[in-house]
Formats: structure tokens, C-alpha cells, sequence
């Protein structure tokens, strides 16, 4: 039965440090422990510390010395440890070491359809700050309005938020993110857009690859615009990129303008290839600045036509020997039929016999040696 | 793998909805084959455990992922009933008492590691936390099915996602880590347990022949 008491205390109790700075921990017994400072030892993420560092401060204190501490192991903290002689656990502390945060740096943020923001950002140029650090991203309508708060992190990778709903067009917003830990705060730079700046949209839906009649070198394109912005004055470019089935390399071609329909030329013919479209919503309300590139759309397939008569395509040979293996395959059967008396007994001489037959046949007909 | 231990989970969840109107199944379908799925469920969590404290635990930092450590349990209120019981007392159990029993611990259970998806520091640890969560409430449920189709009332007790009341936060940070070791040992040895609790009670309540009447009404 452990006693209501905490057996032993540790001061200080869970402290915030800078890496590189030095610390005097103490465990303190409880007056009813029947333990002395000698009885005690230490021990830091589950390693005993040496008894060099220690000195008793009185008959029930302990004190260990910890000089030019690193980084914490994890961010939950260090786990310093005063132990009775037998291993038994009497108190523990946490240390948070670590640094204070670096400026967030890298603000890029987008609208879909300009019906929200999301931005990402990257943390300082130090990265590691040993410490759990929270990112805050707060915007504001330039020269009026309070600041406010996003509140969906996460939605395009660890270091981004979501605003959903609620932004003005036609004025600029002030977009900036605190980063902050047991040690201080960082704040980024400002960053200062519109909406209408940085409007990206859906990928082009129903991308439709077909041939182009027979022409074996060509290949049409069509899509429609995406939905989103009919509802705008968009003008929209697209690009469009492809690549043939089994390679990776994507071939792009960038000036498709404002249409919604292209051709393809110089293919190979009789080869299946993958097309993709994206979209770019630009000159919106007649700002004549180009938006964000949206997604490349799901790849579409599609082959250009194999010709019958063209050399080293198809080989016409191939195509006349196939149709005479057949025939003769067909009266070898027939001639096995008449010959092989009651038995199916399709031996090797059997077969022989069959292709001397075979070549006496094509001898008298003219025809060429298989 | 994962993907049988979803499916399970999901089955069992399904089978406590209020009865699917074209189906009219009989009483005992729905006792013997809760209990099989319970059992199922509780070895799919036991499996789901093991990673995440591991992953937990690692997080804690040593000596708390240690596979010798043993810290005292320190005087604080008794958060979760324990697991352990003595042999003839848990031989000597109604089924009634057994249930009941897995259904309080489980609520509690889940109260709070609920409380500790909230605190936790890394974005995998949450998700993994949350996931777990969401597999507790399907046993939790399961649980509750059976004693419903065996005619018994749910316990009484904490249902909310709030933290129980007479649990009070641990007052510093190293204690804290402790509590939720003792969490996470709990709920292993519950799992344990419970397997043993499932097994027995399928013994006495066997899987009845399935008796479905379909209502044939232009099927």
C-alpha cells in the first residue's frame, strides 16, 4: 500500500530550457519516507547519471548536476528520474529542451474558384526545434477589418490551412503565420494578395481522345471548360500534355489559347498514348493576369490507326503466311484423317510423312516453301 | 490483416442498428453471432493496440518503452476498474456481471484515451489514437447488442465524450506520462481478458440454425 503522499518531489518540476544550458535538479524525500539522500540515484531517459554529478543537500535531498544539454529526445520531454536503491520510481520530471521557433517562411496560397484560400508555408530555415511547435495562420482585410483566425489545418500537408468561406474579393488580404513553442514566438513575413490573384480551378472535364479518320499520324482532343467557371468572367487557357503507353515522358503543348478542342499531329501510328488537359483561369474580370494551373485531368487513352499498306508497318507477308499455315494446317488434318486407319496415333513419322507430302504439293503447285 | 479487422468491426456495428425492416431474424441469431463478433472484435483491438502503444509509448520516450518497465502505481484515484480479479470470483460471474463488467471498463476506457487524442503532440499519434477510438465505440456497442439481445439493461454510467467526473488531471507532466502507461496497460490486459470473457460466453450461448423469413412482396 503506497503511502497518500507523493513518495519524493523534483524541483524544478517539468522546466522549459535552451539547448546548451546547464541544470541543478533536486528529489526532495517525503518526511514519512523511511529513505536517506544516499539511498537515491538518478537517471535521464532511462540512463543513470553519474554519481559524480551528485551532492546531497541535506539527509533527505539529492541534487544532481546537468551541464550543456542537447536537444530533447522527444517532444514529450526528457524523462529525469530519482530512483530508490533498489530501482523503485519516486519522482520524475520532464525537461523540454530545445529552441525557440524560426520565422515561418514560403506563404503560397491558392483559391478554388475563388470561393476559398488554403495556404502552406514551410517553418524556419533551422527546422528542428526539438519542441512541439504550433503554427497559427491569421489574415486580414488590408487597412480595415480584425485579424482572423484559420482554423482547419492539415488539408494540403503538415504546414497548411484552409479558409473556407467568408473572403472578400477586389480587396487585398494581409496573410502572415505565427509559429510558437515553450520558448517563444516567431511571426513570418506578411504577405499581401487578392483573391483574384491566386484563383486556381477544376482540371477540364469529359476529355475526350478520338482518331482523326485514318490518318494514323494524328490524334483530336476535346473537353469542356470547367463548370466552376461559367459562373465568372473567365477566359481560360489550357495546355495539354501526352506521352505514349510505356514511356514517362510527357510531351506539353502550351499554346491550346482558349479553345476547347485540339489535334495532335506527328504520332506514331498504331500507338496507344495518354492525354491529359489542365486549365488555367486567366483574365479574370479583365485583369489579363494568369491564375494557377489546376490539375492535370485523369489521363485519357486513345491509339492512332495501324495502316494496312504501309512498309515495315504491318508485314504483308506475315499476314498471307498466317492464312497458309492455316490452310495447310487444315489439310493436314483432313489428309490424317484418310490415312490414319482407326488409330489417332499422330506420331513424329506421321508428321513426316505429312510434310514430304506437303512439299511434293507445293512443288507441283508453285507455290513458295514454307 | 487490416482490411478483415475493418470489415469485423463494421459487421458488428451493423448488427446493433435497430432491426433491418425486410429482414425478420430470429432472437438467437442475433446473441450467438454478436458474441462471436464481439470476440473477433476484441482480438482485431488487441492487434490494433500493440501498435499503438508502441508508437505511444515511444513518444513517452525511456525508460515508459522499456519492455521491463514497471513504475508503481502511485496513490491517485482508481481511474479504470482493473482487469484482474480473482480466478473463482471471475469463474463465479453471471453472464449478466461478466457483460456489464466489460461494458463499464470499455466506456471508461474510451472516455479517456478520448481525452488524450486532445493533449498528444504528433499528427500520426492522433490519427492512430482517433482510429482506435472510433474501434473502442464499435466494441463498446457490440457489447451493448449482446446484452440486449440477451435481455439484460446497459449499465448506467458515463456515455458522453467528456472525461469521466472523480478522475482528477494528473498535477505534473511526469505523472501524467504515468497515467497514461497505466492507460495503455489497462486497456491490453482488458483486451486480454475480455477474449476469455467472449469465449466462455460462447459456450453458453450457442449460434442457433439461422431462421430468416423474408418478406416476399414482389422480391
Amino acid at each position: 500500500v503506497s503511502p497518500a503522499a507523493d513518495p519524493a518531489v523534483i524541483s524544478p518540476q517539468d522546466p522549459t530550457l535552451l539547448i546548451g544550458s546547464s541544470l541543478v535538479a533536486t528529489c526532495t524525500l517525503s518526511p514519512d519516507f523511511p529513505l536517506k539522500a544516499e539511498d537515491l540515484y538518478w537517471t535521464l531517459n532511462g540512463r543513470r547519471l553519474p554519481a559524480a554529478s551528485y551532492s546531497a543537500l541535506g539527509p533527505s535531498t539529492l541534487s544532481v548536476a546537468l551541464a550543456r544539454l542537447n536537444g530533447s529526445r522527444q517532444q514529450s520531454g526528457d524523462n529525469l528520474v530519482c530512483h530508490s536503491r533498489d530501482g523503485g520510481i519516486l519522482a520524475g520530471s520532464c525537461l523540454y529542451v530545445g529552441l525557440p521557433p524560426e520565422k515561418p517562411v514560403n506563404i503560397t496560397c491558392w483559391s478554388k474558384n475563388m470561393k476559398d484560400l488554403t495556404c502552406k508555408w514551410a517553418p524556419g530555415t533551422e527546422g528542428e526545434t526539438f519542441l512541439h511547435t504550433n503554427y497559427t495562420l491569421k489574415y486580414k482585410r488590408r487597412w480595415y477589418g480584425q485579424d482572423n483566425t484559420c482554423q482547419e489545418y492539415h488539408t494540403a500537408g503538415t504546414y497548411s490551412c484552409h479558409i473556407p468561406k467568408d473572403l472578400a474579393l477586389f480587396t487585398p488580404y494581409e496573410i502572415w503565420v505565427e509559429a510558437s513553442n515553450r520558448l517563444g514566438v516567431a511571426v513570418s513575413d506578411v504577405v499581401m494578395l487578392d483573391i483574384l490573384d491566386v484563383v486556381t480551378t477544376d482540371p477540364p472535364s469529359d476529355v475526350h481522345v478520338s482518331r482523326v479518320g485514318d490518318l494514323e499520324d494524328q490524334l483530336s482532343v476535346r473537353w469542356s471548360s470547367p463548370p466552376a467557371l461559367k459562373d465568372f468572367l473567365f477566359q481560360a487557357k489550357y495546355q495539354i500534355q501526352y506521352r505514349v503507353e510505356d514511356s514517362s515522358e510527357w510531351k506539353v503543348v502550351d499554346d491550346v489559347g482558349n479553345q476547347t478542342s485540339c489535334r495532335l499531329a506527328g504520332l506514331r501510328p498504331g500507338t496507344v498514348y495518354f492525354v491529359q488537359v489542365r486549365c488555367n483561369p486567366f483574365s479574370i474580370y479583365g485583369s489579363k493576369k494568369a491564375g494557377i494551373w489546376s490539375d492535370w485531368s485523369n489521363p485519357t487513352a486513345a491509339s492512332t490507326p495501324r495502316s494496312e499498306r504501309v512498309a515495315g508497318g504491318c508485314d504483308p507477308k506475315g499476314g498471307e503466311q498466317n492464312t497458309t499455315l492455316r490452310r495447310e494446317l487444315k489439310q493436314f488434318f483432313g489428309w490424317v484423317k484418310k490415312h490414319a486407319y482407326g488409330c489417332s496415333n499422330l506420331g513424329i513419322k506421321l508428321y513426316d510423312q505429312w510434310r514430304v507430302w506437303l512439299q511434293k504439293s507445293h512443288k507441283t503447285r508453285g507455290l513458295a516453301q514454307p | 490483416g487490416d482490411s478483415w479487422g475493418i470489415f469485423t468491426f463494421l459487421c458488428a456495428a451493423l448488427c446493433n442498428l435497430p432491426a433491418l425492416p425486410a429482414l425478420n431474424c430470429s432472437e438467437e441469431l442475433g446473441a450467438g453471432q454478436s458474441i462471436q463478433q464481439t470476440y473477433d472484435l476484441t482480438r482485431y483491438l488487441e492487434h490494433q493496440l500493440r501498435t499503438l502503444a508502441g508508437t505511444y509509448l515511444n513518444y513517452l520516450g525511456p525508460p515508459f518503452n522499456e519492455p521491463d518497465f514497471n513504475p508503481p502505481r502511485l496513490a491517485r484515484a482508481e481511474r479504470v476498474p482493473s482487469a484482474t480479479v480473482d480466478l473463482d470470483l471471475w469463474r463465479g460471474l453471471t453472464d449478466n456481471a461478466r457483460l456489464a463488467a466489460n461494458y463499464r471498463a470499455y466506456s471508461r476506457l474510451l472516455c479517456y484515451l478520448r481525452v488524450l487524442d486532445g493533449q498528444v503532440g504528433t499528427a500520426e499519434l492522433r490519427h492512430r489514437l482517433a482510429h482506435f477510438c472510433a474501434s473502442l465505440q464499435g466494441l463498446v456497442l457490440s457489447i451493448g447488442g449482446v446484452m440486449s439481445s440477451l435481455g439484460y439493461p446497459l449499465p448506467a454510467g458515463p456515455a458522453g465524450p467528456s472525461a469521466p467526473p472523480g478522475a482528477p488531471a494528473a498535477p505534473n507532466d511526469f505523472l501524467k506520462k504515468m497515467d497514461d502507461f497505466w492507460l495503455l496497460k489497462e486497456l491490453q490486459t482488458w483486451l486480454w481478458r475480455s477474449a476469455k470473457d467472449f469465449n466462455r460466453l460462447k459456450k453458453k450461448v450457442p449460434p442457433a440454425v439461422v431462421t430468416l423469413r423474408l418478406e416476399a412482396r414482389g422480391f
